[in-house]
Order: C-alpha cells, then sequence, then structure tokens
C-alpha cells in the first residue's frame, strides 16, 4: 500500500516537473553557471559540425547505455557535462551571453552565379560551410567569431541593397532548458529505478510515463543541441538579384549616322 | 528699301544653288541614269548588273576624310562576307582628295566587287559645314572587269561643287 503512494507522489511529481516550464531551484543554481557551457563549442579551432546540424556535448548521442535500460549512464552524462565546462572559453565580449548571429543581405550584381560561388568560398575559407543553395540565394553557416568578418567579406561582392544583422540572446531559453532537462534525467533515473522494483501493474503506468519522460528529455536535447549549433555557427543567407544586363551597342556601328548602314552591294544592287 | 532684301537674295541664291546641285557625274556609254532613286543622289546601272550610285550626305563639322574613310571601311568589314582588296588615295576632276576602298564578297557562290570611294568637301563660304560623298561601285566579278574602263571614265568625271 505504501509502495503504491510512493510510487503515485513520484508520477505525480513528473508530471508536475515536466509540465511546467520553470525549473526547480537547485536547477536554477546550476543553470547560472550554464552560460559558458555551450562557449565550448565557440572555440576557435573547433572542428566545422557536419551539416545540417552539429554541436556536441549534453546531447544523448554519444552517451553509453552500459546497462541497456535505454537510459544514458549517469556518470557518462555528468562527464560530457564536465568536458563540456572544462573548455569554457571567455574570449568575447559577447561570453557571457549565449547569442545567436544571423545575418541576411540582399545583393545587386550583374552575375548571380558568380556570387553565389563568391558566398561559398568565404563560408570555406572562413572553415564554415554550405548550408542551402538555390538559383539566386545561399545561407552558409561560419564559425561565431568569423561571422564580422566574413559578412564583411562577402558585402564586397556585390552591392549591398539590404542589410539585416541580429544578435538573438537564447542565454534564458539555454539555461532554461538546461535545467528542466537535468530535472528530467533525475526523473527518468527514479522512474526506472522504480521500475525495476515494481510490481506488472504498477509497471505499465510507471513505463509509460517513462517513454513520456524519456520523450521528453530526447526533445529537450534536440533543442539545447540545435541552440549550440546555433551559437557556435553563424547562419548568414544571401539572396542576390541580377541587374538588368546594360545593352552595350557596338561603337563601330556608328549609330549616329544610320546612313552607313545602307552602304554595301546590298543596297546598291536593289534596283527598283 | 529695296537694298537689304536684294541683298538677302543674292546670299541665299548660292546656297539655294548648292542644295540642288552639289555634284556632276558623265553617265558611260552602256550603262544608264535612273530617275527618283529613294537612298542615292545619282544611280546608273548596266544590263549586267554593274551598278554606280552616289550618296551626299551632310556631315556638317563632324569628321574629316580620314574618319569616315575608316568609318566606312569598319562598316563594311562589319557586313558579313566582305574581305577588304586593297585602299587607295583617289582625287576627283575638281582635285578634291578621297579614298578608294576594295572590297571581295561572295554572294551565293558567285564573287561580287564592290568598290567605295569616300570624299569630304568644305560647302563654301559662308557655311562652315561639309559633305562626305560616297560613290559605290559593284556588280557580279566578271561583269565589273568587262565594265572597268566605263566606270573608271565615270569616277574620273566626278566633280565635286
Amino acid at each position: 500500500m505504501m509502495r503504491r503512494v510512493a510510487i503515485g507522489v513520484v508520477l505525480m511529481m513528473c508530471a508536475s516537473a515536466l509540465g511546467c516550464g520553470a525549473a526547480p531551484e537547485y536547477a536554477k543554481s546550476a543553470g547560472a553557471a550554464a552560460p559558458s557551457q555551450p562557449m565550448a563549442e565557440m572555440a576557435p579551432g573547433a572542428p566545422p559540425p557536419s551539416p545540417p546540424v552539429s554541436g556536441s556535448g549534453g546531447g544523448g548521442g554519444g552517451q553509453s547505455d552500459r546497462d541497456g535500460d535505454g537510459i544514458p549512464d549517469k556518470s557518462d552524462r555528468l562527464a560530457a557535462n564536465d568536458v563540456a565546462a572544462a573548455k569554457v572559453v571567455p574570449d568575447s565580449p559577447h561570453s557571457a551571453a549565449m547569442l545567436v548571429y544571423t545575418a541576411s543581405l540582399g545583393m545587386a550584381v550583374y552575375q548571380v552565379e558568380p556570387g553565389l560561388d563568391g558566398v561559398q568560398k568565404v563560408a570555406r575559407d572562413m572553415g564554415g560551410y554550405l548550408s542551402s543553395r538555390q538559383d539566386t540565394s545561399i545561407t552558409v553557416r561560419v564559425p561565431r567569431d568569423r561571422f564580422d568578418d566574413a559578412v564583411a567579406r562577402i558585402e564586397k561582392l556585390g552591392d549591398v541593397t539590404h542589410r539585416d544583422i541580429k544578435a538573438q540572446d537564447v542565454t534564458d531559453e539555454f539555461v532554461d532548458i538546461q535545467a528542466r532537462l537535468k530535472n528530467a534525467y533525475n526523473i527518468r533515473d527514479k522512474l526506472a529505478d522504480l521500475l525495476s522494483r515494481a510490481a506488472v501493474k504498477e509497471a505499465l503506468d510507471i513505463e509509460r510515463e517513462l517513454g513520456r519522460v524519456t520523450e521528453e528529455i530526447e526533445r529537450m536535447e534536440g533543442r539545447l543541441k540545435l541552440l549550440r549549433d546555433q551559437i557556435a555557427f553563424s547562419t548568414i543567407t544571401v539572396n542576390f538579384t541580377a541587374l538588368a544586363a546594360q545593352t552595350v551597342h557596338d561603337t563601330t556601328l556608328l549609330a549616329p549616322f544610320p546612313w552607313l548602314q545602307e552602304l554595301g552591294l546590298g543596297m546598291l544592287l536593289d534596283v527598283h | 528699301m529695296h537694298t537689304p532684301l536684294i541683298r538677302t537674295l543674292l546670299l541665299a541664291l548660292p546656297l539655294l544653288a548648292m542644295g540642288c546641285h552639289t555634284f556632276e557625274i558623265n553617265t558611260a556609254p552602256g550603262l544608264v541614269a535612273l530617275d527618283d532613286q529613294e537612298h542615292y543622289e545619282y544611280r546608273a546601272i548596266a544590263p549586267e548588273g554593274v551598278v554606280v550610285g552616289v550618296k551626299v550626305v551632310d556631315i556638317g563639322q563632324k569628321g574629316d576624310l580620314a574618319f569616315w574613310a575608316r568609318a566606312t571601311t569598319l562598316r563594311i568589314r562589319q557586313l558579313e562576307g566582305y574581305a577588304m582588296l586593297g585602299a587607295d588615295d583617289v582625287k576627283t576632276s575638281d582635285g578634291t582628295v578621297g579614298r578608294e576602298l576594295r572590297f571581295g564578297h561572295d554572294e551565293g557562290g558567285k564573287p561580287y566587287l564592290y568598290t567605295l570611294r569616300v570624299f569630304v568637301k568644305h560647302k563654301g563660304w559662308p557655311s562652315k559645314s561639309s559633305r562626305l560623298f560616297l560613290v559605290e561601285t559593284g556588280g557580279p566579278k566578271d561583269e565589273v572587269a568587262r565594265y572597268q574602263q566605263a566606270l573608271d571614265w565615270m569616277q574620273s568625271s566626278l566633280a565635286l561643287d
């Protein structure tokens, strides 16, 4: 009887903890140090990610599951966090905040194709990569610390008609997700522990809840991974507009003297 | 009272005369001059298709002989299938120096010759303008050769006013 009550209480806690966005106090205090964590990916020399998204660290992809319960081992999670924390590099004025830089440029050029190639080359030179390329637009990703240089170089490729550069602070969202994720890990561990000791009837409820928590964890991990990638690699989108080609008349035609075009055998022999 | 009017008329007469009569050319035997030619001030034709045409263009104060000889050369070269065969300095019977440009042209596998003579002649006082005279001769190569003497005679008879 007491056991059922305990399980019920745990399940209710899970629901309330995951349902609301507010992180528990301990999570918030843990999150106070979190802003610097993703900076690990911003360190110069970090390898370019494999497109379309990249990042490393707290995601579940690289964690081991030695006990085979589908849950990354606690020691791995901690190790991943420790490694990430150790990589903190407060190397820029923005280090205190997690900023996602995006630039949207409109450029007028005479030839679009060389413009597209030029942007792609800039991204490559800067250690970035191509994200997408269409007929007249291109999106590239460059390491955050090369963002300004990349934009400056791209702007030299044509006549800039539109410029929209944004720095979005995602610190709050990042810290919040990180705290909720940590909470969710704890709940999952507890549920797994309960599941190992539960009776069949109770096990069904626990498994259902475990599945929901796991799904929530994966969603949050995915979001964190995406944020890390967006912070580490800035996105630059360039839309090219082809300038109307100016027709340069052949000056040897001597257009101001139309009678010149009446010379030749064609006109001379056309007797009527 | 009438003095200013008479003076004006006297000044206008030479101008009127220049406007309607700017050159003279004799038509050689074997050719006939055509009337009412749209693009030519003068055109004569032989039955075998050899044609002589004269155009007069008022060029104001624009360009000299070198300029127009070069411009016409480039223009003819732009026409596909013309090959320049040669160029020489020439003179009209009144002593105006000009430039002769000779071109070959193949039409439907048949060779043609085309000669263009360019002259620039000042209109004379009180005008500051000049006229450009373009004398064209052309036709099937063999026929032009047969008519060459007649053509040369016509060219040498040309006098610019």
